[in-house]
Formats: C-alpha cells, structure tokens, sequence
C-alpha cells in the first residue's frame, strides 16, 4: 500500500488548471492592493474583502436592478468602492497602524453581514443570480459575448478550448497592466512620499506632506483593485453571495502578499500563482480513504500550505521578491 | 529687545504660549521673538518644555492658549504640514531618517514645488514632474556633498551611523528651502569638528540665504559661541533672553541651569507647580 502517492490523470487536466490559475489571478489583483497599503504605504488595510463585495454586488445591483448595460456599470461600482474607501479612510486612517487594521477588518464585516441580511437588495444567503425569469437581462451575458468571441479565436489554436480560457487570459492581462502603472507610480515623486509615510509619518508631516491625502489615495487604489477582482469572482461564480467575502479572502490575498513580498509588486503576482497553486496542487495527494477521510484530508492541505509558509518565512523572511534590507531597516 | 546681529524684522512672535498635558503645564505662557536672520539657541534644564514648545510651533502639538505668529501670519493650531510648507521646518531630537529609503530619496522628498506630489500632476502632466526631479537630484546631491554624504547617496538611510543620520536631517531640512529652521539637538552624537563645520555652514547659510535659526542645545560652547541670541527656558517659561554674554551673566539663568554646568546642584529640577 503506497502510503503518499499522487494521482497523475488529475493533475494533468488542463481544464482544472485553468480554474486555479483564474482564482491566482484574482486574488493577485486583491494583493496588488495590499501591497501598495500595507507594502508602499505602511497602512495595514485588512478590509481588502469589502472592497470586493461592494465591486461585485454594485455591479450586478446596477445591471438587474437598475437596468445599466453591464459596460457601465462596472466604472460605477468601482467608484462605488473607492467612494467607500475614502469616506471609512477619513476617520479612520488618523489611527495608529493597528486600529486602522482592527477597523478595517470590523467595517468588512460589516459590509458582508449587510449583504447577508439586506435580502431585497443582495439576495441574502441565497446570493444573487440573474433573474431565470429574464435571461436576457444579466451580467454574465456582456461577458459571455466577449468570453465567445476570444474563443472563436482560441479555437485557431486549439480546438475545444475551455469556457474558463479568456477570464484566465483577461484576468491575467489586466494583472500585468496594473503591475506596470503601479510600478511606474511608484518611481515618481508621489510614490515616493508613500514610501516615506511608510517609513516614518511625523518625519513626512514635517517636511510639509499632507500625509492622510495620500493614504487616502492609497486606499483608494486599493478599493479600486479589490472591486476589479470582485468583479472576477463574479463572472468566475456566476453568482454572488456573502460567503465570498470572508475575512478569510482578505487572509489568503495577505499570505499571497507575504510569500510574494513586501515591497514588490511583481512578486504578488507570483506569490498568487505559488500559493494556489500548491493549495490546489495538495489536492492531488492520494491518501488511503481509512484513516484519511476527505475532511482530514482537506485540513492536511491546509496544514501542508501553512507549513510551507513557514519554512519560507524561516529561510527567506521577506519573501521571494521583497528585499531583505528594507524590511530589516524599517524596524 | 537687544542690539544683536540679525536685528531685522520678526520673524516669528510666540505669545503666551500654554500646553497641557492632563494637570501638567509643560509650556506655561512662553513668550519670545526670533529675528530675521539670526541664529538663536533656546537652552535650559531637562523639563524646561523645550521640545513641546517646538512640538507646538510646528503643529505637531495643539497649543491650548497664546498665539503664534509666523511671517506676519497666524499659525498656531494649523496642521503640521502647512505650517512647514509656510517654511517653518524642524528636525527631531530623535532623528527620523527613513530608513528603509536611499539617502538620496530622502533629499530629494523634501524639495518643494515637485508637481510630480500630486498624483493627479503624475496622471496628467509626467514631463513637469520629471524635469523638477533632475533639478532637485542635483541639488540634493550639492548639499550631500556639504555634509560629506555623497558617497553614500544610494545607500540605506537606515545603514548610516548615528552622526551621520543627524547630518542627513539637517541636510534634508535644508533640501526644503526653510525660512526658519528649528533644529531640536542638531549637535547631539556629531563628531565635534564635523560639528563644527556643520555650524560653519548654518552661518554662511544665514549670510547667503538668510536662513534663521533656531536651536535647541545643551552644549555650553557651541550655544555661546556660534548663536546671536539665546532664549533661556525653565518650567514652561521663558526666563531670559539676550546675547549670550549677558545670559551668561543673568542671575536667574545661572540658578535655574548653568549652575548645573559649574556642579553646583540648583533647585530648579523639581517640575512644575
């Protein structure tokens, strides 16, 4: 009896491949907003998940509530949360760096229990589909013309391709488009009073920088970041519901963040596609049913990424991307 | 009050002043003026309210009562960075290098008017911000090059000794093109004939730019020798304030503090009321 062995036809399936590599996009976008709060910025916004759920469900509210074209209604609900981030960013950015986090952390609790319980509004628990009464009029279906469309392309190059296929190739091109214009805000001089926040807020105030401004704007961007993979998650699912939005999303996207990197954006993405990867990839560890049930199993999983965190935390503290030297001197 | 070099207009007019922590009047109805142009030094025992008072001046404390009058305008109870936009800029007593930062970025984020600041001028007009950045990396790169930093300019503020984080605050003070500087110990765990030098180029700063000054410092020969004025406080007032040779010699000056220096053990430690 092989005690540790891997099933070989499971992970060779491309198409479940392609679902991983759709949920490692999406959650590089999450952390790409993390890293310029907590990375760049020193603001340690543990909200991510709210912004998300304000994304996703202001764009399907709008689109079979209101009756807006799916196009439309995505710059609304982007701006819906990065109004959202500013208006909690007022009060609560003049805290200290760990309040901020515990409010962070209370207000995305906040917004997901109200999407639990606002049923009229969100569809409560059951989340919220399209209306089987009125195919014609639901998010998914702008998406579904597009997602068909780059598939009749595909298909020149590969015959049967997968449904998931362009959400992972928009995903990812929209992951590599904010890895560059964050990289270029970055260089400049407003990326750099940033960084001096991050380093020390007294010292920036002093030299005439009006530092909540800019940590406004940095949470900003985030909630703007956090909506686009709300929207993601919502094409990925085809529904949306409360469950989504767990500050669990918010922890995962902090652990892409941390394998990634302090500091480096390029590493987020990475990060994400490493952890998921090895998350889904336990999966395909066979192990014999008695003793290992399937729920022991899933928590061996969970146990085995952990552990792999660990060990990278032990051996390479800042991340395969971050630099060691910033991080030892920011103390 | 006196004939002193740098006799020129006020500069900034600090009236009773009061700051309180809970029971405690840490700054207890200051009043003082610093000249255009001088080099003042503010002096006295530990506890004298020293730091708050700056701490007040610079925003980073709200006053309770008086007024503070800079260039003509009121400042007190405006937040910190507008008031060093207005170009009152101040170092810490504990240095605040940012350390995870090259020397160089450290200069260059306290040069003034980089439209580059804002991020809508970084969206819209890129070649503005860059073309300022040119002028303050060369401008920075001349003052590292004052303060014997410029071989160090892409290494980590935070690798630097302490003598030299010391120079790189002054040098980035002085990178914002301040009006009045307020230099909390400026001379604290600086080598003395870097010191020294330090204190040569503040004068020739004065002359050239008519930089003023204002300095917090606990060392008798540099704050008799190298300052116009010195302000002398004790238990949140201002309890003197002259050329330094007549403070030298004021009777209450030498009770409250500069008995300490000789060995003569004062009664004047004991805080507040």
């Amino acid at each position: 009896m092989t005690l540790l062995a891997v099933s070989l036809d499971a992970i060779t399936n491309v198409n479940f491949w392609i679902s991983v590599g759709v949920i490692a996009g999406t959650y590089a976008v999450v952390a790409l907003g993390l890293q310029i709060n907590t990375g760049f910025t020193g603001i340690v916004n543990f909200g991510q998940a709210a912004f998300m759920a304000i994304g996703a469900y202001t764009m399907a509210i709008l689109v079979l509530k209101a009756g807006f074209s799916f196009w439309l209604s995505l710059p609304c609900a982007v701006l819906a949360a990065m109004l959202f981030g500013v208006i909690i960013g007022l009060p609560s950015l003049r805290l200290r760096a760990d309040y901020f986090a515990i409010v962070t952390i209370a207000l995305a609790e906040v917004v997901r229990l109200f999407a639990q319980n606002a049923r009229g509004l969100t569809g409560g628990n059951e989340g919220l589909f399209c209306n089987a009464d009125d195919p014609s009029n639901c998010y998914t279906n702008a998406w579904r013309d597009v997602s068909d469309h780059i598939n009749n392309f595909v298909s020149n190059f590969w015959s049967d391709p997968d449904s998931l296929f362009p959400l992972l190739l928009v995903i990812w091109a929209t992951v590599a488009i904010a890895i560059f214009l964050l990289r270029r805000l970055q260089r400049t001089p407003w990326g750099r009073v940033l960084r001096a926040i991050r380093e020390d807020e007294d010292a920036a105030l002093a030299l005439g920088k009006h530092t909540l401004v800019y940590k406004l704007q940095s949470l900003a961007i985030s909630a703007c970041l956090g909506a686009i993979a709300g929207f993601f998650l919502a094409l990925n699912l085809a529904t949306i519901h409360p469950l989504d939005f767990e500050p669990l999303v918010t922890f995962f996207a902090y652990s892409v963040l941390i394998l990634g990197g302090l500091g480096s954006y390029r590493g987020v993405a990475v990060g994400a596609v490493l952890f998921w990867f090895v998350l889904e990839g336990t999966r395909f560890i066979d192990l014999p049913d008695p003793p290992f049930t399937e729920t022991r199993i899933a928590a061996i999983r969970l146990a085995i990424t952990g552990l792999l965190l660990i060990g990278l935390m032990a051996f390479r503290p800042q991340g395969l991307f971050g630099k060691r030297e910033e991080m030892v001197l920011g103390e | 009050m006196n004939d002193a070099p740098g006799n020129g207009a006020p500069l900034l007019d600090v009236e009773g002043v009061v700051k309180r922590f809970g029971g405690i009047r840490a700054v207890n109805g200051a009043t003082l003026s610093v000249r255009q142009g001088g080099i003042t030094a503010l002096i006295g025992p530990n506890g004298a309210g020293k730091t708050t008072l700056f701490n007040v001046l610079t925003g980073f404390y709200k006053g309770d009562e008086g007024s503070v009058t800079f260039r003509g305008e009121q400042i007190l109870g405006e937040p910190s960075y507008e008031i060093a936009q207005k170009g009152m800029v101040r170092t810490f007593q504990i240095t605040k290098a940012l350390a995870a930062m090259p020397v160089i970025d450290n200069m260059m984020l306290a040069a003034p008017d980089q439209p580059g600041e804002l991020l809508r001028n970084v969206i819209f007009r890129p070649r503005a911000s860059m073309a300022r950045e040119e002028e303050v990396r060369k401008e920075a790169m001349e003052l590292l090059g004052l303060f014997n930093l410029r071989d160090l300019a892409d290494a980590y503020a935070g690798t630097l000794s302490g003598g030299q984080r010391k120079l790189l605050e002054l040098a980035r003070a002085l990178m914002a093109s301040p009006k009045l500087l307020l230099l909390d110990e400026p001379m604290a765990g600086i080598n003395p004939t870097l010191g020294r030098r330090l204190l040569d180029y503040l004068q020739g700063l004065r002359r050239e730019l008519g930089v003023t000054v204002l300095f917090i410092e606990h060392d008798m020969e540099v704050v008799m020798n190298h300052s116009d004025r010195v302000i002398v406080m004790a238990e949140g007032r201002v309890i003197a304030d002259g050329e330094p040779h007549e403070v030298r010699k004021d009777k209450r000056v030498i009770d409250a503090y500069l008995g300490d220096v000789a060995g003569e053990p004062t009664a004047t430690a004991e805080a507040g009321e």
